[in-house]
């Protein structure tokens, strides 16, 4: 905190108030303009094959997709509590929540393995329709920033474990990151599996 | 200002004059001479290459990947002789990237962190500079040299050019990986911890541009708005960013090994000292501490 918000703050003033490094919101707003970039091209390719892009997307498992995205919310809501466990100081539910957080990243990705591999065996891979060259892209790009995720979770757990290190705002600052993770998956999947 | 701010006042202050002078007077006095020098060629090499690359040869956004054989021909004849003068001049000019590299493996010695990083960094990009630049260049520049050869050569060096300046991206992805986690765990406040994060923007981008292998046209061709317009806009973004940090980073040198200090902002004009400002640490006029 700087030396004018202490001030601010011992004379009662509401403190405008980041959780996490905004640094890391620099990045997700960053990171969101670059996947606006990725959607608005997707949507002008689909504005010109209109009819070939919903066949296509027929044959996306919608189900498949709804799983995904409902483990994915999970997993921002047992981050956002290991956030507010951390904040009160109860560091061993914290980290059972951060091995949750975890451990339905891994149930996510698992199943888009599955997913993939079910479109592959149906012939649709990365170059065969232009519909699957966006979903493979969207999907795949989307998955890189789940598994720096888990190097982010690691940072966070590695924080909890110890009571030299403990850094609230690093723990908040992976919070950050996971959230935009989520919420960028909620976009690719309105726009692939829903938008008709 | 943070309360941590400390103030590198100046010490030396150039001679008025001609700027030949003040150039002269820095050359013998600026203690940091060396990393000005470098900066400097990190603008002047990035004005060449845009020159050569997107006016003169017209590499930069690069040609129709679905050209046919003939086609890549004509290609080559018409750009022959911008091909020859723009990639003559890189090949005298491509060394001017040492400066950069050098510059930033600078910063991350004066980071808190291991000195491993510098130097991976060094070796990374010093390898990255064969097929982010040379290999192109060399390549192009031989189809340029011998237009007689069979087409489907040619149409055979016009893909070797462009996938492998476009499509080798993972020394890149590596070297911005080593920045960014030098950047996160330096304590030095070198750079802004955002910055690191835009290494990773950065890195990700190195892995978008990979189908371009695969696909002859559309947005993940080689010259696609996927595989290479938002990208470049990244990279420009980037690269844009650290040349302003890196300056600021050596306006901020004092030589020391602890945090970095913080600029001393511009002071006004005094009425009885027209034309002669006091500036912070160093502006280009006035820079300073002692080694």
């Amino acid at each position: 905190m700087t030396t004018s918000s202490v001030k601010e703050a011992e004379a009662g003033k509401a403190v405008p108030f980041v959780p996490g490094q905004p640094d890391m919101w620099f990045f997700a707003l960053f990171e969101t303009l670059v996947f606006t970039a990725y959607f608005v091209v997707y949507m002008f390719a689909r504005m010109q094959h209109h009819e070939a892009f919903l066949q296509s997307q027929a044959k996306l498992s919608l189900s498949i997709g709804t799983f995904n995205t409902l483990v994915l919310l999970v997993s921002s809501w047992s981050m956002a509590r290991c956030v507010k466990e951390a904040r009160v100081g109860a560091y061993r539910s914290a980290l059972t929540n951060a091995f949750l957080t975890a451990s339905f990243g891994v149930v996510f990705l698992g199943s888009k393995i599955y997913e993939w591999v079910r479109e592959i065996r149906l012939g649709y891979g990365f170059a065969s329709d232009e519909f699957f060259s966006y979903y493979f892209f969207l999907t795949g790009i989307h998955a890189l920033h789940l598994l720096i995720g888990f190097v982010v979770l690691g940072v966070v757990v590695h924080q909890l474990r110890s009571p030299e290190r403990r850094s609230q705002n690093l723990v908040e600052t992976g919070a950050v990151y996971w959230h935009t993770v989520d919420f960028l998956w909620v976009l690719v999947f309105s726009l692939l599996y829903v938008v008709r | 200002m943070s309360a941590a701010a400390t103030e590198t006042e100046t010490l030396l202050e150039s001679p008025g004059g001609s700027p030949l002078r003040r150039i002269a007077w820095h050359w013998r006095h600026n203690p940091k001479r060396e990393l000005w020098g470098a900066w400097f060629t990190i603008i002047a090499f990035y004005n060449v290459f845009t020159v050569v690359f997107f006016i003169m040869t017209h590499t930069q956004p690069p040609p129709k990947p679905w050209l046919d054989a003939h086609g890549v021909v004509r290609w080559f004849d018409g750009y022959h002789n911008a091909l020859l003068i723009g990639f003559g001049v890189m090949f005298v000019l491509t060394g001017m990237t040492v400066a950069q590299n050098a510059l930033i493996a600078y910063s991350m010695r004066r980071m808190s962190v291991h000195p491993g990083f510098g130097y991976a960094y060094l070796v990374l990009y010093s390898l990255a500079g064969v097929p982010g630049s040379l290999l192109l260049c060399i390549v192009l520049t031989v189809g340029a040299m011998r237009p007689d050869r069979d087409p489907a050569l040619m149409s055979w060096l016009y893909d070797f050019a462009f996938l492998s300046y476009v499509g080798t991206m993972g020394v890149f992805l590596v070297g911005s990986l080593v920045w960014m986690t030098a950047i996160l765990l330096d304590k030095n406040n070198v750079f802004p911890k955002w910055f690191g994060y835009l290494n990773l923007c950065n890195a990700l981008t190195e892995v978008v541009v990979s189908p371009a292998w695969i696909f002859h046209r559309g947005v993940f061709a080689w010259n696609g708005l996927i595989a290479w317009w938002i990208d470049m806009v990244v990279f420009g973004v980037y690269t844009g960013a650290f040349i302003s940090l890196l300056r600021n980073m050596i306006q901020r040198e004092d030589f020391g090994t602890g945090p970095l200090p913080e600029l001393v902002p511009n002071k006004p004009n005094k009425p009885d000292k027209p034309g002669k400002a006091k500036r912070g640490p160093d502006s280009p006029s006035t820079m300073g501490a002692a080694r």
